[in-house]
């Protein structure tokens, strides 16, 4: 790859790439991703398509909250059951709100830790409406009960 | 903050990134592509498995092979160590880090939170430096971000110590002896032999050279395994980011061989070898081309049988071009 077709100008997400520089030697040239340059909408419109599919699919009680992280997070089946010490069989109950609704809090729990959530979350979500979204943020407080966790809803500062 | 005296810089990727700046901290001068090519970098791997989400190929050889490569072929020792209790992980950081002593761990990529959050999927392969610490923070350089960044210690503790597949386990490594001599152009020999027989010679039959063949038939069948259109859409478009964006120096790190291959050239002084940095940098340029049709159709939602067809057509030149490309390379060095 020639040095200047290697050019592209996307500050959120640089990266090195190696090059053919003018005199034919090879060396590296920091870069960016070409990808997240050109379609990085393509794929937040996907994100908020299956969000919207996976929370009407968890309002019929179709799948569980469990599932909705683990397409959500793109974690695979094997790799959950690794994380969280659960074998995939239960797991793929899980998967489902009869499993679910019999789960214990500490099982529970162990998911909410995968998922970088707090365990409130498995039953519960504060969304931020769209218009919002960049003048405010919901900021996560742990308590010294593992159980509670405080969600404040925060006014972002500038730049963050 | 107490920080380390340590040169941060970017690089294409973070393992190579990550032992070659601290054999450079360590007063070994090396390069990123001799590191990755001395250590047999290069590679190729198609995998089904559950714990993915979906089939994924790799293009390099196995996370933590570059330490263990340099290390065999170079006469460096490192110090390596991984914890079944994290205190003692968290403690033997510490202690390094008031000794001033630089130190690459694993993590799990997810809670990298000085990277957008798009791209922080969990991965526990990936490697940084520690180089500094205060009461509650840590100080990292990361080979995919631009400068020094902080972590709280709680995040890197939570990062260091996840479980799953290939779980870090607070896995600590640094170099701890670096010979006097080194005979690099042995090195250098060694690790393309090595390269080159495993696209080649091993009798697996999702690796290698075999490894694009099978991901070339199987990429047709990947509308059966997505969920929908948008599914496929972003698997498809993910080709792109395994071969660009998860730190591979671009074309799922043909042109980091390249260079290396450039840079093996000159010092031993081999025009054969020369060319076939040449050659390298062209079969970068093709897979690169694959990235770009790959992120098209996918965009475009362009993913029917036709499409999916020529899509595994190019991915099955790539395979006869290195197929060739490797055998005459393997027989260069035999």
């Amino acid at each position: 790859m020639k040095e200047k077709e290697a050019h592209i100008d996307f500050d959120l997400h640089p990266l090195v790439l190696y090059v053919e520089k003018e005199d034919g030697s090879y060396g590296s040239k920091e870069s960016a991703s070409y990808l997240a340059d050109h379609y990085l909408d393509d794929y937040f419109e996907k994100v908020k398509k299956w969000n919207f599919e996976l929370k009407d699919q968890l309002d019929k009680g179709e799948i569980s909250p469990v599932y909705y992280y683990m397409i959500m997070l793109e974690l695979g089946e094997g790799d959950l059951a690794s994380r969280t010490g659960i074998s995939r069989r239960k797991l793929k109950k899980h998967f489902k709100m009869e499993a679910f609704e019999k789960m214990s809090l500490k099982l529970l729990k162990r998911y909410a830790d995968v998922f970088d959530v707090p365990v409130s979350n498995m039953l519960h979500f504060t969304v931020i409406n769209e218009k919002d979204q960049e003048k405010l943020k919901i900021n996560y407080q742990d308590t010294n009960n593992p159980y509670i966790t405080i969600s404040k809803i925060e006014v972002k500062n500038e730049g963050n | 903050m107490k920080e380390i005296n340590f040169k941060h810089k970017m690089a294409a990727h973070c393992e190579s990134g990550t032992v070659t700046a601290l054999l450079n901290h360590s007063g070994l001068e090396i390069t990123e592509p001799m590191v990755f090519g001395i250590a047999s970098c290069i590679f190729f791997g198609y995998f089904e498995s559950s714990n993915f989400p979906f089939p994924m190929f790799i293009v390099r050889n196995k996370p933590g092979s570059i330490r263990k490569n340099i290390a065999k072929r170079l006469g460096v020792k490192f110090y390596n160590k991984s914890f079944k209790k994290p205190q003692q992980g968290i403690d033997k950081l510490d202690s390094l880090l008031s000794d001033s002593q630089p130190v690459a761990t694993q993590v799990d990529f997810f809670y990298m939170e000085y990277l957008p959050a798009y791209i922080r999927t969990h991965m526990n392969v990936h490697f940084l430096s520690i180089i500094g610490r205060n009461e509650t923070n840590y100080l990292v350089s990361d080979s995919y971000h631009r400068e020094k960044a902080e972590l709280s210690a709680e995040v890197l503790n939570k990062a260091r110590f996840v479980g799953g597949h290939m779980a870090p386990k607070g896995f600590l490594f640094y170099p701890d002896y670096i010979p006097e001599n080194i005979d690099f152009n042995k090195a250098i020999v060694k690790g393309i032999k090595k390269a080159a027989h495993d696209m080649i010679k091993l009798p697996v039959p999702f690796v290698g050279v075999k490894g694009i063949r099978k991901f070339a038939r199987k990429v047709t069948g990947w509308p059966e395994l997505a969920r929908d259109v948008d599914h496929l859409s972003h698997e498809i478009m993910k080709i792109n980011i395994f071969l660009e964006d998860q730190g591979t120096g671009g074309a799922g790190f043909r042109f980091l061989y390249a260079t290396f291959l450039q840079q093996a050239a000159q010092r031993l002084n081999d025009g054969q070898l020369e060319g076939m940095s040449k050659r390298m940098m062209a079969i970068g340029d093709d897979w690169r081309n694959i990235s770009y049709f790959a992120a098209k159709i996918g965009k475009n939602r362009d993913l029917g049988k036709e499409r999916l067809n020529e899509l595994s057509q190019m991915i099955n030149v790539m395979a006869d071009k290195e197929q060739a490309f490797f055998s005459e390379l393997y027989k260069m060095v035999k």
